[in-house]
């Protein structure tokens, strides 16, 4: 098994970097490119913390091998602030207190963030099916799901890209 | 923790894939969504040479209904796909309803409906880490000699634990399987060998690449009940899949399919036999219950005991054939 250059579209920059063909997008992305606001938790596909989107969708990136996504726009938690300021769904977190330990947070934000490009007004319901799949010790989801609705009321005051504060 | 070592094939034709596997027969595995390959490899439970990723083969993909011809799914399509198809959802219930109910949301944009046909067999004593199965004792269906569920035995009761194949088998599907020798399609009931060893009939140099379901069962009512500790991301424990079709309320054709109980999704056919020209009747609905946990034999492949699994398969049979066959609406 040899190294191979491989490249990456990760936050719309792309990376050259050369791995082996088991390596996983997680390790790629926490190990050579220093991107570890993604996190390894279960490693078992379990947890949801490692989760990336991949062209928009959530998916997790300790199950997918970083030479098989190079064909794929990959958008880490290091993506979602823009120019510096953040985006409603971590405003969200700050104020509702939808973090706590934070380790979970990365792939809660993404999954939502995909929820909302889907279906910009979910029930708190449809939020609860969407985050299933990603585990929360620390917050008992509350505060989360309130996080959640606080962006989706900021971003109908003001979507993303409006230029409105 | 790492993977093994291996080599990675993306091919973007089906053509070309099953070459690549033949080329490197007993050594390769296929991957697709990677969610039941990847944590396996993980466990050390495979050390393949070359793994053929097959998520580059665009002809894969894809739903297609047809009122005459029935419903055509790539082996590609991911379950999310298939539980939010409007056309699932409306002619194939049980389909959509089972697909719907696999894993977490996340786990579901990556899982193809081909792996789920295709899953690794799951025991307590198998999907477990080196480290796990050395310090308890290796098993029989990997490194050891023994099976620990039923150590007088020959066999490996590992379980069959996707949901969609029982689901599509109570809709009569057929799959499509493709090797350099060409294609061929095959009843999804024959698929399966009900052996935790050797769960499939899927030759090394072969993929699975699509499913079709008849137009005759489109329409059908369907329900899919499944028993998990957590109500996200766990494998089933448990599993019922029923689809019906009604006339003024008389049952015109029933199919009941089981999963997570035996080493093969399987059909109850008895159920069929016992209701197909009757009116609902509570009777008639405990007499299918009763085949039902006949043919489901859970044993002590998971950390939920066998009685509560089986006592499940009763619940659901009950619950499913009273929603469907009592109601109008059927849901």
């Amino acid at each position: 098994m040899t190294a191979e250059p491989i490249t990456l579209r990760v936050n719309g920059q792309h990376f050259e970097v050369t791995v082996p063909p088991n390596r996983l997008l997680l390790d790629v992305l926490r190990e050579d490119l220093r991107l570890t606001g993604s996190k390894r938790g279960c490693d078992d596909s379990s947890c949801g913390c490692c989760t990336v989107l991949a062209d928009g969708v959530p998916m997790l990136s300790c199950v997918m091998l970083a030479a098989s996504y190079q064909d794929a726009e990959i958008a880490t938690i290091e993506g979602v602030a823009e120019n510096g300021r953040l985006h409603p769904l971590q405003e969200g977190f700050c104020v509702e207190g939808g973090a706590q330990c934070g380790f979970c947070t990365p792939g809660i934000i993404l999954v939502a963030k995909a929820l909302l490009e889907r279906n910009p007004n979910p029930t708190r319901q449809e939020i609860a099916e969407a985050l299933s799949g990603n585990l929360c010790r620390c917050t008992g989801y509350t505060q989360i799901y309130a996080s959640v609705e606080h962006a989706i009321r900021k971003l109908q005051e003001a979507p993303v890209g409006s230029g409105k504060a | 923790m790492s993977l093994p070592p291996f080599m990675l094939l993306r091919p973007r034709r089906l053509d070309e894939a099953v070459v690549r596997l033949a080329d490197y027969g007993p050594e390769a595995m296929i991957v697709a969504g990677g969610t039941d390959v990847v944590p396996n490899l993980r466990a050390g439970l495979f050390s393949p040479r070359a793994l053929v990723d097959i998520k580059g083969i665009g002809e894969l993909g894809g739903i297609r209904f047809d009122p005459r011809s029935g419903l055509e799914l790539g082996a590609l399509t991911t379950l999310t796909a298939i539980a939010e198809s409007s056309v699932v959802q409306e002619h194939y219930r049980v389909l959509a309803e089972a697909a719907g109910t696999v894993a977490s949301p996340v786990l579901r944009n990556m899982g193809t409906l081909g792996g789920n046909l295709c899953l690794e067999t799951r025991c307590l004593w198998y999907n477990q880490s080196t480290v796990w199965r050395k310090a308890c004792g290796f098993c029989l269906k990997k490194d050891g000699t023994v099976c620990h569920v039923a150590p007088g035995g020959e066999r490996c009761w590992a379980v069959w634990s996707g949901d969609t194949a029982a689901a599509l088998m109570t809709l009569d599907a057929e799959i499509e399987i493709a090797s350099p020798r060409g294609r061929r399609r095959m009843p999804l009931t024959e698929f399966y060998k009900n052996d935790g060893m050797d769960r499939i009939r899927l030759g090394r140099d072969e993929i699975l690449s699509g499913v079709r379901v008849p137009a005759r069962l489109a329409g059908y009512r369907g329900s899919y009940q499944k028993l998990r500790i957590r109500s996200a991301i766990d494998y089933p424990l448990a599993g019922v899949a029923v689809a019906m079709q009604l006339e003024n309320g008389i049952c015109r054709d029933v199919r009941l399919g089981l999963t997570a109980v035996n080493p093969a999704p399987l059909l109850v056919r008895e159920v069929g036999e016992l209701l197909r020209g009757q009116r609902f009747s509570p009777e008639a609905v405990e007499a299918a219950a009763h085949a039902v946990i006949r043919t489901g034999k859970p044993l002590k492949t998971s950390v939920s005991t066998p009685e509560y699994r089986r006592d499940m398969l009763r619940v659901f049979a009950r619950r499913a054939l009273t929603r469907l066959w009592s109601s109008n609406g059927g849901h």
